[in-house]
């Protein structure tokens, strides 16, 4: 069943087409990345699911509630992650008065509010400043308490807007391996916003690519990788002179392309299956060294300049 | 509605505005002003006057002017308070989140419209207490007969004309907080909104007589000419506040 359902949802801000006759669906429970550069529209999709933005066109339903004709109902079971999280923390309040009041205004059970708090500021290693002023607390500290206000209410449905952005990479980790945990325990759905591709690869079932906001692919994250990005990649790391292994590569007339690093070369090989053998033989030949032949795994980041590229030409 | 909701936002409007030493302070310092000169008046003429008759022209003469005049020093801080509720609240980028809570148009504005009140209401009471019993003090300490400023007239005017003006006040900010994005603009709108309490102020002054003394039945006219105004001027922007709030501009303007 679709936790989020978007039906040509469109958003004009006077002339500028901000997001474009956008239909989605994301299935329950999915980590679902939305990608694309600055400017795309990928914030605006975010406020228009959590209904601080009304559509000019369009709509989409959140869980079974419609953005425009149930904006209260969407509210209660979604949890707002808004870009740039950690200015927009309470400053003049202490880290646990900002979620205490938070917890309040989603109608948490009274009785639960402490433990709730407690359980996420513990999690996100800030369970010591919680008697701090929320200003004085760095950048990356308030952003994980802004990520503990979006999870205080337990939402359906997580409305992340670049989560890790101002995070340090051991702080990042952890947010990612939440996001994995509580997809996993309470089968939660992620709408997550990023041009971090690294970290959407390591945690989103699906991804949809946006630009000038249009959406130009979706689909599960492993499925476009493969069929996008058809060409083999292989690596040899290798001892001995990595420009001689390039020209004995580049000789073989089912190499496409070869690129040279520090200790090895990346070859593009087509019909790998029939092929490789006779590039390995034909290097071990000339005394060249093998350490490693493996198979580069295509990254997002391939695919996103490919579509990207793609839109613009 | 829950008020329940409308309360906390109110609540936790005016503890983050407590914490602020500068606010909390700077607030009753302002207020302050209006009692500190009538008391300083009141205390000048007590000490100095010749006769009975003398205290009672002076201060017949005063009334209608000082009693406005508080008003107007206390419905100050509520202009400073509501343009911070929402346009205060986008500034600092804290809106945004508080608008994507199940909070209602109607529970948000309640709040934010009660962080204003509350604290506005107490100010100006206070203000009204200090100076009342300060200046019935003053005078039976020189040994006159007790006089209170504001006088009955005066009460009235600011019992029923403040809380009106203060409800304005707040519904003119939320009215403006979709079309202005910086809370010195928002100031600026308010600080013209308070002149509504000269007319009260300068109306009386055109009867004055030869001798000092004011017709008291010009008064009671530019009293209710006042209570009127700030009546129609809470009615209206009251009803347009709520009608034509919009989340939509809030967040889009930034």
């Amino acid at each position: 069943m679709d936790e989020v359902t978007i039906t040509d949802l469109t958003k004009n801000f006077g002339k500028l087409v901000a997001v474009d006759h956008m239909n989605l669906n994301i299935p329950a429970g999915t980590i679902f990345g939305l990608l694309g550069p600055n400017g795309a529209g990928k914030s605006t999709t975010t406020r228009l699911l959590s209904t601080l933005l009304r559509p000019t066109e369009g709509t989409a339903v959140v869980s079974e509630f419609d953005i425009i004709k149930s904006p209260v109902q969407v509210r209660e079971i979604t949890g707002v992650l808004p870009e740039e999280s950690n200015h927009t923390i309470y400053p003049s309040l202490s880290a646990y008065e900002n979620l205490e009041y938070f917890a309040r205004l989603y109608d948490v059970p009274e009785e639960d509010i402490p433990e709730r708090i407690e359980e996420l500021l513990t999690f996100m290693d800030l369970w010591e400043r919680k008697d701090d002023k929320a200003g004085e607390l760095s950048t990356g500290n308030r952003q994980r308490l802004a990520l503990c206000r979006a999870l205080l209410h337990r939402p359906k449905v997580l409305l992340l807007d670049e989560p890790t952005s101002a995070l340090d990479p051991i702080a990042a980790k952890r947010v990612r391996e939440l996001i994995l945990g509580l997809s996993k325990e309470y089968k939660q759905t992620f709408f997550i916003n990023s041009h971090n591709l690294p970290e959407v690869q390591r945690v989103c079932d699906q991804i949809a690519i946006i630009d000038e906001g249009k959406i130009l692919l979706h689909g599960p994250t492993q499925e476009l990788r493969s069929k996008l990005l058809a060409k083999q990649e292989f690596r040899i790391r290798l001892v001995g002179d990595i420009a001689t292994a390039s020209s004995i590569a580049k000789s073989m007339n089912f190499v496409e392309e070869v690129k040279e690093e520090v200790d090895s070369i990346l070859v593009t090989i087509e019909d790998p299956t029939e092929n490789n053998s006779s590039l390995m033989r034909e290097l071990l030949s000339s005394g060249i060294k093998i350490v490693e032949f493996a198979e580069e795994e295509a990254s997002l980041e391939d695919l996103y300049l490919e579509v990207i590229k793609g839109g613009d030409a | 509605m829950g008020l329940n909701k409308s309360m906390l936002v109110a609540k936790t409007d005016l503890k983050m505005a407590m914490k602020v030493n500068y606010v909390k302070y700077g607030l009753v310092a302002t207020v302050a002003i209006g009692p500190i000169m009538i008391l300083a008046t009141v205390g000048l003429i007590a000490f100095t006057a010749t006769g009975a008759d003398e205290i009672q022209l002076i201060m017949q003469m005063m009334a209608p002017m000082l009693s406005p005049m508080l008003g107007l020093i206390a419905i100050i801080p509520a202009s400073l308070i509501a343009a911070n509720a929402l346009v205060g609240e986008r500034e600092q980028n804290t809106l945004e989140p508080l608008l994507a809570t199940p909070l209602t148009d109607r529970e948000l504005l309640t709040g934010k419209v009660l962080s204003s009140f509350i604290p506005s209401m107490a100010l100006l009471l206070g203000s009204i207490v200090v100076s009342a019993l300060g200046s019935a003090s003053l005078l039976m300490m020189a040994g006159w007969e007790p006089y209170m400023l504001p006088d009955l007239q005066g009460l009235f005017l600011l019992l029923t004309a403040g809380p009106l003006m203060i409800l304005a006040m707040n519904s003119i900010m939320i009215l403006i907080s979709g079309r202005v994005s910086r809370v010195y603009e928002a100031y600026q709108v308010s600080g013209a909104s308070v002149m509504v309490f000269m007319i009260p102020m300068l109306l009386p002054l055109m009867t004055m007589g030869g001798d000092g003394s004011i017709d008291p039945a010009s008064v009671l006219f530019s009293n209710i000419i006042t209570i009127l105004i700030a009546a129609v001027l809470f009615v209206i922007t009251w009803a347009l506040a709520f009608s034509r709030f919009n989340r939509d501009r809030m967040v889009s303007l930034v």
